[in-house]
């Protein structure tokens, strides 16, 4: 933020520190543990008085002192310079702090270089007395440089106390240091033993060579333990939530912890194969394979600490993107692009969105994410996201992802950067304008007789909206179930609800008939559900045409497997279905039609990538559901991937209790309202409805629209009623949470209420029981003088609009008004009058049956009193 | 823009700045003579090679086998002065870094490089033919490539005002080639490098000769020769870079720019007789003198800056936040790390020196 960014793109995301920090520590680590070896090798020549062994340390030195001083020195230079470019603020944090810290360590290395020197120069020219302390010297500054350095390197992972009190030697001798201390010294002299492979395998003379290749096996072998030991320590000092991070949280670790884990074993193993006399043309190539496992060994341990410490470059203190931690708040008030100074556009404009992205992409993104390299390659991380996920992603990234910063910035430059990344980089072609929906024509009303007909018949589906998600080669989250409802009004000045002696036999537009052909979902359901599911059935045995059942005052006809793709593959959510009542002796007395609202218009794509799997606007494609379940893997730690490679397309419900379902789930997971939102609330809170409709189709420029009643038409949006995202989710989570679920606190924690004080003002609730009354606006039926009502819930499933009745108990509130979100009037999207045939056949108005004084329509006479509902007998009041 | 928007924000220091400006000195001083020595003699070395067709001289033989060494420590004592400029202008040296990136990352390989390449003209001096002018060549050249990616960035540091040219190229690709203070300041600083390579051979020369080796005479006039005809040469170099500073930075109305008068003419002064001294084959004198003239010249180069950089910000403006212990360990070690070095050498000497008089 204070310096310029050195744009990189495939070098980006920290390869260029990776690889010289990886090569030099390689070395470096060498040069101490190998001073060692050099000084006691001498010390066994000399002792057990055999030249040879003394002529292999002054060969085995001259390699030493070509690799270290050259190769292992510069690229120590190196890390500096690489770290001074790629992260200026952080290298000038820790050089202000710890000057002194380096300063004694050149000292140190300064008098290296020089006994160095001298103990290769004089050897054999100096006496063996004072050679070998010469060589003990150098090892004493290798150690104490290693020592120094040590302290910085583990001040960046555990700064310790420093954090509060700013002291030289709380954040030098932090947490980490002394069991980093002893890991790496233990870890150098391994690694002596291992580059000792490459000279002693070299040696001639057979006798010589095993016994000194044995010698080094020694030096890899046997500090293992105390290796191992070290390692045990290391973890185990470091903070609890730093401990779950690295090993628990970091999907990006775990090949570096598996690496780790296998190499070292294989090293030591190794070792003792080395330890076996062989030829010399096998022990030399394995001693330079067993080198390059060393490699691996240390670079798996660096990545991993070096990954761990993230998001922070100073834990706790600066975060990878060089801003403080407590200038966060300050940034995301006023803005990255006026708080940075290396900016040129200081304000978003349409036509300077990408670069303006770009520069934010560079200070935020690009110290850990490379385009299109090896590190951290943020086209493959984001390439399923449309800009609008993106934005939705990251505004929220550091609640799931801990090892990812708050973002730093303003709300319009997350979109900027989310509109830079899905169209400067992935080159995404997202639809920018509203679906485009044919018009199909007008339904034919059926007849009706104001004067001579016997009776009325009301049929309605009890939901206005009914999403079915239509991946069952995946999962399945809704299956299909359009819940029929019909009454038979008996017309008069008394009208009767009749039940008894008449069928009503329902049967569903032609051209919606066999979807088995065009979804999968019964090529799937046996696997799913455990049993067998006929073609073209729903889940309680229903088809697309039938007899309905008759119970209390009304017929239902449960879980119409109802899909709304029709023979021509097009995307229609209204199919229409015929009842048709007729008397015991099979003459048809009424008939009607009702439309059954059933959508496949659900945008998991916006995060989870792919395309619409039908017309290009409903539907999830395979890709998106297993996106989905690689998300769910990922995060929850199941494995619901390998399940759908077995075969077997993962029913949500077994785990997540759903009462709509009548599915018990496996009472510890949050039932999958709970769960779906409380997890989704995340990322997608703060825009109120126009994030409802990613999942809920009702985007007003989408292909379903189904919120499409009287409220919709006097501006209330979903909000009003349910909530935004973040209240809906607390509520669900809340009742979770009284039903002892732990997990649901998990998800609390993470998200604030948006229209509350606090949490504890909101109410729990159960899904699908506890919802929204109308009559907490519609107070006694009256004008509604609020038009929000979250927070008040039903008692129960009886006291639901859908499932409630008049004053008589015997006639259904939607009988009258309709489906929710479909009361009338309502409108559809795809014709004149679908939502409101009932009403136009017996009424010629889209109102409410009855409505503006229509008595008439069951009654044959105009009524006097209200009956059914109170401040019934009036005008309609929204014409 | 106005390019101080562009000025990072310093960092607080642990001790008063003046601590650090006088390490900053001596241990640069250190690093410009150890340096000298370095690129010197190699530039020396290969003259001499290509004089004579690249057949083996003794001298280019008595420099291989030390240019290793030389490279080593100029290496170990560049390290300190870069350190203590990061703490007192890290602001200004990090921006100008980055937006030179490629090429300053590119100086650890061409150190690598030059590194190795030294090792293996020194391992395989005597089997090489033509093939020394080559290695050695490639060595210098790296070498004088690193001095002049040092002159583009120290003196980049110092111009915030051309650093808006970072948003026309933030790929780390930028040079300061356009700054008229660049190739005559580099030129400057080599040119006084090959004069101290001419003298430490006359000093190497010179100790031999002491020691009773009668042929080291001509070899002493020799490096004096080398020495008096580069500083000529490099009092060119040296008032062309003086004219091309800005005005107000050897402005003898401000304090830095009265020092900056006053060091130049007695740097000059002293310059003089060091040429004549050398010519005259007066090696120690030639020595006292020209270290005098180097330190100054040490001095000057950091008034420059701080006039270069007095719109912008002044070392007085560097908070402190005291924590004065860190520093006294470190003195402690530092003189330690003396003696402990002063023994080991003595240890050394006598080892090497025993065995010379034994043969």
């Amino acid at each position: 933020m204070n310096y310029p960014v050195w744009q990189l793109d495939a070098a980006g995301g920290g390869l260029l520190i990776a690889m010289m920090a990886v090569f030099h520590v390689y070395i470096s680590h060498f040069a101490v543990g190998g001073g060692l070896f050099l000084v006691l090798t001498e010390m066994k020549g000399l002792r057990e008085n055999n030249q040879s062994i003394v002529d292999y340390v002054r060969r085995h030195t001259k390699f030493f002192l070509l690799l270290t001083m050259v190769a292992g020195s510069m690229t120590g230079v190196g890390i500096w310079f690489t770290i001074s470019l790629l992260n200026p603020a952080a290298t000038s944090k820790l050089i202000h702090i710890f000057v002194f810290g380096w300063a004694i360590e050149w000292v140190f290395f300064a008098a290296e270089i020089i006994s160095l020197f001298i103990y290769y120069y004089t050897f054999g020219r100096m006496d063996n007395r004072n050679h070998v302390i010469i060589g003990w010297v150098y090892f004493g500054c290798a150690w104490m440089s290693l020592f120094v350095i040590n302290g910085i390197i583990d001040f960046m992972l555990t700064p310790g106390a420093w954090i509060d009190n700013n002291n030289f030697w709380s954040g030098y001798f932090n947490p980490t240091f002394w069991p980093a201390l002893f890991f790496r010294s233990f870890l150098a002299f391994m690694l002596a033993g291992l580059y000792g492979f490459v000279t002693a395998s070299n040696i001639k003379d057979s006798e010589l060579r095993v016994k000194l290749v044995r010698y080094c096996a020694l030096w890899l072998v046997a500090p293992f333990v105390l290796f191992l030991g070290s390692a045990w320590w290391y973890r185990a000092a470091l903070p609890p939530e730093l401990q779950t991070l690295i090993f628990e949280r970091m999907p990006e670790v775990r090949p570096y912890l598996n690496g780790f884990s296998l190499f070292g074993p294989v090293l030591m193993l190794g070792g003792l194969i080395m330890a076996i006399r062989m030829p010399q043309a096998i022990t030399r190539p394995i001693a330079y394979i067993m080198l390059l496992i060393g490699l691996l060994y240390m670079g798996s341990f660096e990545f991993i600490r070096e990954a761990g410490r993230r998001p922070y470059i100073i834990r706790d203190h600066m975060y990878s993107t060089s801003i403080l931690k407590q200038d966060i708040a300050k940034v995301q008030q006023n803005g990255l692009l006026i708080e940075a100074k290396w900016v040129k556009n200081r304000v978003i404009r349409e036509e300077t969105k990408l670069e303006a992205g770009r520069e934010i992409f560079n200070i935020l993104c690009l110290p850990c994410h490379s385009v299109g390299g090896p590190l951290n390659n943020i086209k493959k991380l984001t390439r399923n996201y449309t800009p609008q996920g993106l934005d939705a992603k990251i505004s929220k990234i550091d609640s799931f992802s801990p090892y990812m910063p708050p973002f730093a910035g303003t709300e319009d430059e997350r979109k900027a950067l989310a509109h830079y990344i899905a169209f400067g980089l992935n080159n995404r072609k997202d639809r920018k304008e509203d679906v485009v929906i044919q018009p199909i024509p007008d339904d034919q009303v059926p007849e009706f007789d104001i004067e001579k007909s016997k009776y009325v018949l009301l049929a309605w589906s009890d939901m206005g909206m009914r999403s079915v998600t239509d991946a069952s080669n995946t999962w399945m989250m809704l299956p299909p179930g359009v819940t029929l409802n019909a009454q038979l009004i008996e017309r008069g000045e008394t009208p009767d609800v009749i039940v008894d002696g008449v069928t009503i036999t329902y049967e569903i537009e032609e051209n919606f008939i066999n979807p088995a052909q065009r979804v999968a979902f019964w090529r799937n359901a046996a696997v799913l559900y455990n049993r067998e599911v006929e073609a073209n059935t729903g889940l309680t045995g229903n088809g697309l045409s039938g007899t309905m059942v008759p119970e209390q005052e009304w017929f239902s006809a449960t879980l119409l497997p109802v899909f709304p793709y029709t023979i021509d593959n097009r995307y229609i959510p209204y199919p229409t279905f015929t009842l048709t009542a007729r008397n015991s002796d099979n003459e048809i007395i009424a008939a009607t039609k009702a439309a059954s609202p059933s959508a496949t218009e659900i945008a998991c794509q916006y995060c989870h990538g792919g395309l619409w799997k039908m017309d290009d606007r409903a539907g999830i494609s395979d890709v998106t559901a297993k996106n989905v379940l690689e998300t769910h893997d990922r995060i929850s730690g199941t494995n619901l991937q390998g399940m759908v490679e077995n075969g077997m397309p993962v029913l949500c419900n077994r785990c997540h209790a759903d009462s709509s379902q009548d599915a018990a789930g496996n009472k510890e997971q949050l039932n999958l309202s709970a769960a779906i939102h409380g997890f989704h609330a995340n990322f997608l809170a703060g825009r109120g409805a126009a994030f409802c409709v990613l999942c809920h189709p009702s985007e007003s420029g989408g292909a379903t629209r189904a919120y499409r009643d009287i409220h919709r038409s006097l501006g209330l949006n979903c909000t009003y009623c349910h909530g935004e995202i973040e209240d809906h989710a607390i509520s669900l989570l809340k009742g979770e949470l009284a039903n002892g679920k732990s997990r649901a606190a998990e998800l609390l924690q993470h998200i604030k209420p948006a229209n509350f004080a606090s949490v504890d003002d909101v109410e729990p609730r159960q899904p699908w029981i506890n919802e929204p009354d109308c009559l907490n606006c519609h107070v006694d039926f009256q004008i509604p003088e609020v038009d929000t009502t979250f927070n008040r819930w039903t008692d129960g499933e009886e006291n639901l609009y859908r499932n409630r009745t008049d004053e008589s108990g015997r006639i259904r509130c939607a009988a009258c008004h309709s489906s929710p979100h479909a009361v009338y009037p309502a409108e559809n999207p795809y014709n004149e009058n679908r939502d409101s045939i009932q009403p136009l056949q017996y009424q010629d108005e889209p109102f409410p049956i009855g409505s503006n004084f229509n008595c008439k329509v069951c009654h044959t006479i105009d009524m006097e009193e209200e009956m059914h509902h109170g401040n019934m007998l009036r005008e309609f009041r929204n014409q | 823009m106005d390019p101080s928007v562009l000025v990072p924000k310093p960092d607080a220091l642990p001790i008063c700045w003046g601590w650090f400006q006088i390490l900053l000195i001596i241990t640069l001083f250190l690093h410009i003579i150890l340096m000298n020595v370095m690129l010197g003699t190699g530039i020396i070395a290969f003259v001499n090679l290509f004089r004579s067709n690249g057949s083996a001289t003794p001298l280019s033989r008595n420099i291989s086998g030390k240019l290793p060494f030389a490279i080593a420590f100029t290496v170990n004592f560049g390290i300190a002065p870069l350190l203590f400029v990061q703490v007192l202008y890290g602001n200004f040296l990090y921006a100008s870094s980055v937006l030179m990136a490629n090429f300053w990352l590119s100086v650890i390989g061409l150190l690598i490089a030059s590194y190795y390449l030294a090792y293996i003209f020194n391992y395989n001096y005597n089997s090489l033919k033509s093939g020394r002018i080559l290695l050695l060549g490639f060595s210098v050249t790296s070498m004088l490539l690193i001095g002049f990616l040092m002159s583009n960035n120290f003196t980049m540091m110092q111009r915030p005002d051309v650093w808006v040219r970072y948003f026309e190229k933030p790929t780390g690709l930028l040079l300061n080639l356009a700054d008229p203070t660049l190739f005559p300041r580099y030129f400057h600083f080599i040119t006084a490098a090959i004069a101290i390579g001419g003298l430490s051979i006359a000093l190497y020369y010179e100790y031999l000769h002491k020691k009773g080796d009668e042929s080291a005479q001509e070899k002493v006039q020799y490096g004096c020769n080398w020495f008096g005809y580069a500083t000529i040469v490099n009092y060119g170099f040296g008032f062309w870079f003086f004219g091309t500073l800005p005005a107000h930075v050897h402005n003898i109305n401000t304090l830095t720019g009265t020092l900056i008068a006053l060091f130049l003419l007695t740097a000059i002064t002293l310059g003089g007789f060091a040429i004549v001294f050398s010519l005259r084959g007066q090696v120690m004198p030639t020595l006292y003198t020209v270290l005098m003239t180097i330190f100054l010249m040490i001095l000057i180069r950091d008034l420059v800056r701080v006039a270069y950089l007095k719109p912008f910000f002044s070392l007085s403006d560097l908070t402190v936040v005291p924590q004065y212990s860190p520093f006294i360990l470190f003195l402690i070690f530092f003189i330690g790390g003396l003696a402990l070095v002063g023994w080991m050498l003595k240890l050394a000497w006598n080892a090497l020196d025993n065995e010379e008089v034994q043969s």
